[in-house]
């Protein structure tokens, strides 16, 4: 995969705004009002766009931006999960099944909890719940009911993932583009919804990786840099409600890690990378994991880029984490440098800033620059734009100082 | 004014959450009486919370400035309403809003449909209608005078009551400076100079009756920055921006005129309202201005991502002996709570810049109306212990 050996490069971490002509087109194939030609071709058109834009801007590392994931409206946290429901054999929708809870894990004595008893949703339960506190995808929206699990989980999506990636390939080509890349679900990060079929949640884990490695594989023989999802790692530590110990988490990640690595055996590492965060709303984030707890995990992935976010005000001390850990020799740092959690647009210096905190950690041909989470359905499109912008300027300055 | 001497104190711009009760009050108009009462109570409440909260220099939370609805951004300066005589109110010129008062702004024409949906949120979510809708519709047609002797005299013995129930040595009153009021459109004064001269002897009555009060002054100036996007960005005309500035700085210092200096701070930021905030002026442009202003305290925002890269400024620009830096090292600006180890890191680089005797850490802008109840009082919490982390390493 390219990195930083003339200048720091810039990237992103996946989801960008959806045109409302694509909006459209996404909620007329949901009610199965869709005309395919026509969303085919909007769908086309609006990737086409979309690359152009961001070689415009000046993002080194483009893709479709999740284009090809479906999301109907504006404001929409969870597309880059809940399209693999549809390239998924072995779930159902869930109105006629009655709910169930999380299974007790098989391997630590914990299990995860619901969406609102969270720990951060629970300690800041008047927040979450007033409709005007500001927070966008607020409580009652996020808490629709996902497909439920009923049966073996088997791929079916390989002619939308071709599609997306014929489509992804033709604009990086028209575009002048070099290097693109594609997002994809880890494992652990699509298998935590309710599940009737599997035995255990690593059971459903381990399902979740055989099943979901023929997108992986897919991704890196067209040639594009595969992103695997990950927000479960961290994110999940605030599920479990109490707090868990600590080496009860890791031993319950540990074993979500290795399917994720067993779905990715035989892959070339060099031709991925690894996002984690720590969940994209607009909340506290006061339960969050520190990286310094689970750093040692991520780096067990076999992927060669870390995608993490330190643009937010939660995370953004934990450049220093880098000072204590070895960043293993060829393996590159993605960090978060702009973030979808505030309104204002960074500084191109604050973004020089903290890209050369990195750098000078950990080597600059060792730094992508990126943003914490993907900008689309989480931020008004004209600030997503203006944040890409000052993406790419800022990496302008940094590499001025960089390299002279 | 207290300094950090021993360990790093903390304190905030302002506005903090008013009690639901307390906003109904003001909204349906209540009488004088029970619109009283309620506040002394509240005032208490808040005062008591700072302090539990680890705040050193409290306040009233503005709470004798109305605030009509949960979301309002504007209270810091539509209070000064009722409080000043020689204003006519304009229907339609209300309808425009702050539209009506600017030359063009590049953030407003580069985010145009930003700010198109933010203002149809901003009208469903204030149900009750921000304290700003009624100033828009203001306009000077008779010479200014402070009538607000009444309201500034119950403002001060609520504070006092609450400081001394809870044993406070240093609490701060905010008022609005010459250059906000001076936005406000003028048909009687002749030039904008004398406009402002008058607004600045006006609004003084207000300063000495808090310092007489033994409270520190905080004049809340965010026009003094604000104002280059709203009346010179089109242009980029800074030098224009600049002489303005400087007239808006002699204006308030004689609104200082023999106002102990080391009674005084003096807030600027950059509008609070939660746009991209691109088309800001930058501080190192006004800094050697903002350093004339007669103040002891400079409370400038430095904890949102358009600002906090200017803690640098203070490498190059020397704050004269004496004098104290108060930055924002939490922010109204994401609901995202700063981590204590952040706010300790913002602070230990400010300390490092100007010395750590001449720093008091605060937030970027007051909390109330601006975040959530809720998040607005884990912000101080935040700030608080960031604070103490930041006393181990500078006070090792």
């Amino acid at each position: 995969m390219r990195r930083s050996d003339q200048r720091i490069i810039t990237t992103h971490v996946g989801s960008l705004s959806r045109p409302p002509e694509l909006l459209a087109l996404n909620a007329a194939r949901r009610s199965g009002a869709a005309d395919t030609s026509a969303y085919v071709k909007g769908l086309t058109a609006a990737v086409a766009a979309v690359v152009t834009k961001q070689r415009e801007v000046g993002i080194d590392v483009a893709n479709d931006g999740e284009f090809g994931k479906p999301m109907s409206a504006a404001y929409d946290y969870g597309a880059w999960w809940n399209y693999a429901f549809e390239r998924l054999e072995g779930f159902e929708a869930p109105d006629s099944i009655p709910e169930s809870e999380h299974k007790k894990s098989a391997v630590a004595e914990l299990s995860l909890t619901t969406f609102a008893r969270r720990r951060d949703w629970q300690q800041f339960s008047e927040f979450y719940h007033d409709p005007t506190s500001g927070l966008v995808g607020s409580a009652p929206a996020r808490r629709q009911r996902r497909p439920v699990c009923v049966g073996p989980l088997r791929y079916k999506g390989h002619a939308q993932t071709k599609a997306d990636i014929d489509r992804l390939k033709s604009a990086l080509a028209q575009a002048g583009i070099e290097e693109g890349f594609m997002t994809s679900v880890a494992p652990a990060s699509f298998a935590r919804g309710e599940d009737l079929y599997y035995k255990t949640e690593e059971d459903f884990v381990a399902a979740a990786a055989e099943a979901i490695r023929e997108e992986y594989q897919a991704i890196i023989d067209a040639g594009l840099v595969l992103q695997i999802d990950d927000p479960s790692l961290p994110d999940n530590w605030d599920m479990i409600n109490p707090e868990p110990p600590l080496e009860e988490f890791k031993k319950f990640s540990r074993v979500r890690i290795d399917a994720l690595n067993y779905a990715l055996r035989s892959l070339p590492e060099d031709r991925i990378r690894y996002h984690i965060c720590w969940g994209s709303w607009h909340g506290p984030h006061t339960t969050d994991i520190a990286l310094a707890d689970i750093v040692d995990l991520v780096l067990t992935v076999r992927a060669q880029a870390y995608s993490v976010e330190a643009a937010n005000v939660r995370h953004e001390h934990e450049w220093r984490v880098w000072q204590d850990v070895k960043l293993p020799d060829g393996k590159i740092v993605v960090p978060g440098i702009v973030s979808h959690a505030t309104n204002v647009v960074e500084h191109p210096r604050l973004v020089a800033d903290r890209i050369i905190r990195f750098a000078k950690i950990v080597g600059r041909e060792n730094v992508i620059a990126s943003t914490d989470c993907g900008l689309g359905g989480r931020i008004h499109p004209q600030i997503a734009w203006a944040k890409l912008q000052a993406l790419a300027e800022g990496a302008k300055l940094a590499t001025g100082e960089l390299w002279r | 004014m207290k300094r950090s001497t021993g360990r790093v104190l903390t304190t905030h711009v302002g506005s903090l959450p008013r009690p639901d009760d307390l906003m109904a009050l003001y909204r349906d108009n209540a009488s004088d009486e029970s619109l009283h009462l309620r506040l002394r109570s509240a005032i208490g409440d808040v005062v008591r919370r700072q302090v539990e909260s680890g705040i050193d220099v409290v306040n009233d939370g503005e709470f004798g400035k109305a605030m009509r609805s949960a979301m309002d951004f504007g209270a810091w300066w539509s209070y000064v309403y009722p409080r000043l005589a020689g204003y006519e109110l304009r229907e339609e010129q209300a309808k425009k809003g702050r539209a009506a008062w600017t030359f063009g702004s590049k953030e407003r024409k580069e985010f145009a449909e930003f700010y198109a949906a933010e203002a149809s949120a901003a009208a469903t979510a204030s149900q009750g209608g921000t304290s700003t809708a009624r100033l828009y519709g203001l306009t000077c047609t008779a010479p200014v005078k402070y009538v607000g002797h009444t309201a500034i005299k119950r403002d001060i013995e609520n504070l006092t009551a609450a400081v001394r129930a809870n044993h406070v040595e240093d609490a701060f009153m905010t008022a609005v400076s010459p250059a906000t009021l001076q936005i406000l459109p003028n048909e009687y004064y002749k030039s904008r100079e004398d406009y402002t001269f008058a607004l600045a002897e006006a609004i003084r009555e207000e300063y000495k009756a808090i310092v007489d009060a033994g409270f520190i002054l905080q004049i809340d100036d965010p026009a003094l920055v604000d104002i280059y996007d709203w009346w010179f960005s089109m242009n980029d005309d800074l030098t224009g921006y600049r002489k303005w500035a400087e007239f808006q700085v002699e204006a308030v210092n004689h609104a200082l005129q023999g106002i102990p200096e080391d009674r005084v701070r003096f807030h600027i930021c950059w509008g609070s309202w939660h746009g991209p905030h691109k088309g800001d002026v930058e501080l190192k442009d006004v800094v050697d201005l903002l350093l004339k202003v007669k103040a002891q305290g400079y409370s400038v925002e430095a904890g949102n991502v358009r600002h906090e890269h200017e803690w640098k400024v203070w490498q190059n620009t020397k704050l004269p002996d004496g004098k104290l830096v108060v930055p924002g090292v939490v922010s109204h600006a994401t609901n995202v709570l700063e981590h204590p180890e952040l706010v300790a890191d913002r602070i230990v680089r400010f300390a490092k810049a100007v010395g750590r005797e001449n720093v008091i850490a605060s937030t970027d802008c007051g909390l109330g109306g601006r975040v959530h109840p809720q998040l607005a009082w884990a912000k101080l919490q935040a700030l608080t212990e960031g604070a103490r982390l930041a006393t181990k390493q500078l006070w090792p």
